[in-house]
């Protein structure tokens, strides 16, 4: 029985210690997370007008170039989505920034987080490369790196310079908003939406200005005004996944 | 009482009823798969998954399927062990034991095939640390290693049992062995995390409302029921084989009957649940998801479900586990029991692919679904082989060498049986 009862007791202390690794590890982990905490102002959105979009396709070139994304995987994506008065109508498709978004709600690993300005973004350091997001996600806004993407972008430096690192390989990405423009923007006092070092580069590129970034927090953002002043809607809103890219539709007057 | 206790000496190495001819050739197939295997696996780990046919629009495949089957027929060791250790029926306990043994391989296979299939397997261990508990995934990660740590302790007396470590290092073995005093709390928690995580499984699924054929609360309860079919149908089928191909494994076959009646009601109780299940979703119109039944029921995937999940790895097999002649018939049952776990596999392929294939758009102007196809790579085929191989070849070293399957009482154990039949009386 003594032995018995000492290897119990030795079991219990194995238990223990394993539960207190595990703790502390979380902890320390915990600290270092970049995780959906704290505050912001800001409360970003764009809005995409079909009304003027030509489909040029320009938005997904400067997308490739300034996110150095692998000619096998696009994060914005333009799609023909139907036809009015005799004229195709096009649809872009970048990632919806969800408020509740599935994404964020499914990775195993806090890999896929929100910030409180609203913008979705993946750590790839922490991503274990397990797709779920990607059969999450309803608008198929999440794609993965099969490979690894080494050779030249054929992008660069016709469409703009890489502004962050490639993913490595074994990995999902996606359109992080430009995340980058938007925090050096703000470090140095700029506007995103406004000035175009601080705004995402799909914005910045698009001809027609179909595309419009800013602050829904602020009412008199470039935004918040065209979402006062016209009918819009979202994609998929019935799944109250609560995007943050508002569409304005294609509309009869403005094809003349 | 049928007991098919006959077979002569015990402590036969080398020559088994399969013969050393036969078992030869067999541990070369077996061989021969897992080489192949491991050299793919070689392919996957350099070249990474680019080397499969899974995609940005079918992320999940073949390897997800052997996952899931591997786990739901691991199903057997927490059903039986709660049966011997809660329930109180003591007689169960040597077929609990091939159960608990099938259940450990059969994790080992999914920790196998999931290293394979997520894009960076050295972080594996993401998921112990950074936390996610809004995320199906994440309770599943956590119950399946904590489970597989249960197994490891419910399968130690296995393999403390074994003369080569009770030889090699006797003090070992015996607390190994000892640790078959847990087997109670063990069983209460492997119960627990059973229970949550084969039916988290399903609500992996279940959860995804881009996914109008997986989004229901049904697929989790399917997923449990399913497995507490075939698990069981596995560990019969295993004992049964084993006392054909191996002389000197000795079966109670009163026992294994028993099990086999009872996986018949259970069978019963899923096709029931499963006809309302795909019954219900005939009763309004919903996008995505009635597209997905009929691609289910009469599109690619109908031949899969009429026949294999439905015809073949239920009605067939009801039949024949609760008509008493038949069950009594040794190979009318081994070929029932075949046919759950076939069965099984063909529901988790079906359901996997249905939620894949079938693309619902984000347009809002169109709810037309459209289609895709996936078949898997000569790769992912390799290593699910070799997967395979290798869980059937832990299983015939386990029984030729530690005694997986062995109905004859130990000595040790004689007098708890004897003190028994009261309480099982009273169950």
């Amino acid at each position: 029985m003594p032995t018995e009862s000492i290897h119990r007791r030795t079991f219990l202390k194995v238990i223990g210690a394993g539960a207190a690794a595990t703790a502390g590890l979380r902890a320390a982990a915990r600290a270092s997370a970049w995780e959906t905490t704290g505050d912001s102002p800001h409360r970003y959105a764009m809005v995409i007008d079909q009304a003027k979009c030509t489909g040029c396709d320009y938005c997904s070139e400067a997308c490739r170039a300034h996110n150095d994304i692998a000619p096998g995987i696009e994060w914005n994506t333009v799609v023909r989505s139907g036809e009015l008065a005799g004229q195709p109508v096009y649809l872009p498709r970048p990632c919806m920034h969800c408020e509740h978004a599935p994404c964020v709600e499914v990775c195993p690993v806090k890999a896929s987080t929100r910030r409180a300005d609203g913008v979705v973004l993946m750590d790839y350091d922490r991503c274990i490369g397990c797709r779920y997001c990607q059969v999450a996600c309803p608008y198929g806004a999440r794609s993965f790196n099969w490979e690894a993407f080494t050779g030249p972008n054929p992008a660069v430096p016709k469409w703009g310079e890489p502004e962050v690192p490639r993913r490595p390989r074994g990995v999902a990405e996606k359109c992080t908003f430009c995340v980058q423009r938007i925090d050096r923007g703000l470090a140095l006092g700029l506007t995103p939406g406004v000035d175009q070092a601080a705004t995402p580069a799909c914005a910045v590129v698009c001809p027609v200005g179909a595309r419009v970034f800013g602050d829904l927090a602020d009412p008199q953002s470039n935004v918040s005004r065209l979402l006062a002043d016209h009918p819009s809607y979202r994609l998929r809103e019935d799944l109250g996944t609560g995007p943050r890219v508002y569409y304005l539709p294609a509309r009869e007057e403005a094809q003349a | 009482m049928t007991k098919r206790l006959s077979s002569a000496a015990y402590v036969d190495r080398l020559s088994g009823g399969m013969g050393p001819m036969r078992y030869r050739v067999w541990l070369a197939v077996l061989g021969a798969l897992m080489a192949a295997g491991a050299a793919a696996g070689v392919v996957v780990f350099a070249r990474g998954l680019v080397v499969t046919n899974l995609n940005d629009i079918v992320p999940w495949g073949l390897w997800i399927t052997i996952d899931l089957s591997a786990i739901a027929m691991s199903a057997g060791a927490f059903l039986l062990c709660a049966a011997v250790y809660l329930l109180g029926l003591r007689q169960f306990q040597p077929l609990a034991r091939t159960a608990t043994y099938l259940g450990l391989i059969g994790y080992s296979m999914a920790v196998l095939t999931l290293l394979l299939d997520i894009g960076r397997p050295e972080r594996f261990w993401h998921a112990l640390i950074y936390w996610n508990p809004h995320s199906v995934l994440w309770e599943v990660t956590m119950c399946v290693t904590l489970y597989f740590g249960i197994l490891m302790l419910e399968t130690a007396p296995i393999f403390g049992r074994s003369s080569w470590l009770r030889r090699r290092w006797p003090k070992l073995a015996g607390s190994m062995q000892s640790l078959h005093q847990l087997a109670p709390y063990l069983a209460v928690a492997g119960l627990g995390l059973s229970l949550l995580h084969q039916s988290s499984l399903g609500a992996t699924y279940g959860v995804l409302k881009a996914r109008p054929i997986w989004y229901r609360p049904d697929l989790s309860v399917l997923f449990i029921v399913s497995a507490m079919a075939a698990g069981p149908a596995l560990t019969v089928l295993v004992s049964m084989l084993a006392a054909r191909l191996r002389k000197g494994v000795r079966v109670d076959d009163h026992l294994l009957e028993r099990m086999a009646g009872f996986i018949g009601w259970v069978l019963v109780g899923y096709l029931y649940f499963r006809f309302w299940d795909a019954f219900a979703m005939t009763y309004t119109y919903e996008p995505g998801r009635t597209e997905g039944l009929r691609f289910i029921t009469g599109g690619p995937l109908s031949f899969n479900f009429w026949v294999l999940e439905i015809l073949l790895g239920a009605i067939v097999p009801i039949v024949v586990l609760l008509h008493k002649p038949w069950r009594a018939n040794h190979p009318l049952r081994m070929l029932a029991l075949g046919l759950v776990v076939t069965g099984l596999v063909a529901y988790r392929w079906d359901m996997t692919m249905a939620g894949q294939l079938l693309i619902v758009s984000y347009l809002s102007q169109e709810f037309a679904a459209s289609y895709t196809t996936y078949v898997p790579s000569l790769i992912e085929i390799l290593t699910g082989a070799g997967i395979v191989a290798y869980g059937a070849l832990a299983v015939t070293l386990g029984i030729r060498h530690l005694g997986v399957v062995d109905h004859k009482p130990e000595p040790e154990q004689e007098e708890t049986l004897a003190s028994v039949p009261a309480a099982a009386g009273c169950v």
